[in-house]
């Protein structure tokens, strides 16, 4: 009998221990959360910047991480150049292996076009350049080079369900000194490095898919920042030169695809 | 008699339970574990310690994930499939693939023509025609018209 009271109390110790531990962890995890205004007020401040200024052309280097099959690290490269026009322009050229395309967008219809292959499809689009970019995201599946950085209400989009904010420190991109900040959000981490002084542009852009254990990571580097390009309305319109074909958009199934 | 067994049992699975909490053994427990005492919240609570070990259980649910992930590491699956090679269809055969069938690449020796204005390329018993699946140009079978 005696015997059994004292399992039975092992038992409930254990039990307790078990309890505690458990807990103990859940309310560690729920008190580290923490959003400094400071990391937040520079986002802020240039994401309000970049949606104020009518017109901007910038020089982006995306890097995309990837883990082959066989368990080798590779890096794909493409470089891009951005042309925002608003309410109603963009036109993004995009030159690498991996994809080799230009997005055009003038206020009516959205075009895609591969130049290597002689192909382009042409889409009616909506009237601004956020509902082009929802629009293309969720009805055709395409991506849009530093999209996060382009929609006028930037901050809120980066911001949701953001649990993290940190200013990790300084750097210099592009031979530009930076604030470099860091973000946190369920399944992703992003890191933006905003210029110091003048005119606060993001120099850098890392976002990060916390999904899985491999931490794959998109960087970009911008540089050649200029707001006040020389583009006129044509520039943004397709015209299909000689031999080009035109085919179409595959829509995405509703199952996939739609999450944001 | 009963009443001991029943204890006895409690008490070894209460201490199993308490091992898996042991950094060091997460190695051979954790995996177990999962299936035989579902435990597999705890030790995702546990995430940062044991991420590295989790990370053969969790494949198959990070793959699922990846379908539906955020739209920044979309590309990177998207794009970099056409690097991989792809399946080829068996086009050698001359088997008919049901329309709709989506490859990356056409298969060698096709010869395109023009129907109605829209290019499509026939090989090996099917007719493909070229679209654009998100930013991916990609090959449909189809039915020429």
């Amino acid at each position: 009998m005696r015997i059994l009271i004292f399992r039975m109390s092992a038992a409930c110790f254990a039990l307790g221990v078990l309890i505690l531990s458990v807990t103990v962890c859940t309310e560690v995890r729920a008190q580290t959360p923490a959003v400094d205004p400071a990391a937040t007020q520079i986002l802020q401040k240039m994401t309000d910047y970049l949606g104020s200024i009518k017109q901007f052309s910038v020089h982006t280097q995306n890097t995309l991480e990837d883990v082959l099959d066989s368990g080798h690290r590779v890096d794909f490269d493409i470089s891009a150049s951005v042309i925002v026009s608003r309410p109603n322009r963009l036109l993004a050229e995009r030159r690498g292996d991996l994809i080799d395309q230009d997005f055009y967008y003038d206020g009516e219809s959205l075009t895609l076009y591969n130049p290597a292959d002689k192909v382009y499809a042409t889409e009616p689009a909506p009237d601004t350049i956020e509902g082009v970019l929802d629009f293309a995201r969720e009805s055709l599946g395409i991506v849009v080079p530093a999209a996060d950085l382009i929609y006028r209400n930037a901050f809120s989009l980066l911001m949701q369900d953001v649990i993290f904010a940190a200013v990790v420190g300084k750097a210099v991109i592009e031979g530009v000194k930076c604030d470099h900040l860091l973000f946190s959000r369920p399944g992703v981490d992003f890191q933006i490095w905003v210029a110091e002084a003048g005119q606060p542009l993001p120099f850098k852009y890392v976002v990060t898919d916390t999904t899985t254990p491999k931490l794959i990571s998109i960087t970009t580097v911008m540089s050649d920042w200029n707001i006040a390009p020389s583009a006129d309305d044509a520039r943004f319109s397709f015209e299909p030169p000689l031999g080009v074909k035109q085919i179409n958009f595959m829509p995405l199934e509703t199952s996939s695809g739609s999450n944001p | 008699m009963k009443t001991t067994i029943k204890i006895s049992v409690i008490t070894i699975s209460l201490v199993l339970m308490l091992l898996a909490d042991i950094p060091f053994l997460t190695n051979q427990l954790v995996p177990d574990a999962e299936a035989i005492l579902g435990v597999r919240r705890r030790a995702w609570r546990r995430g940062v310690i044991v991420g590295s070990t989790m990370g053969a259980a969790t494949e198959a649910a990070a793959m699922s994930h990846q379908q539906a992930a955020p739209q920044q590491p979309a590309p990177t699956q998207q794009q970099v499939a056409p690097a991989a090679p792809a399946a080829p269809p068996p086009a050698a055969t001359g088997q008919p693939l049901p329309l709709g069938t989506v490859v990356s690449a056409l298969p060698a020796g096709c010869t395109s023509t023009p129907v109605g204005g829209v290019e499509y390329y026939y090989c090996g018993g099917n007719f493909y025609r070229a679209v654009f699946q998100g930013n991916k140009l990609v090959y449909v079978t189809a039915k020429p018209e």
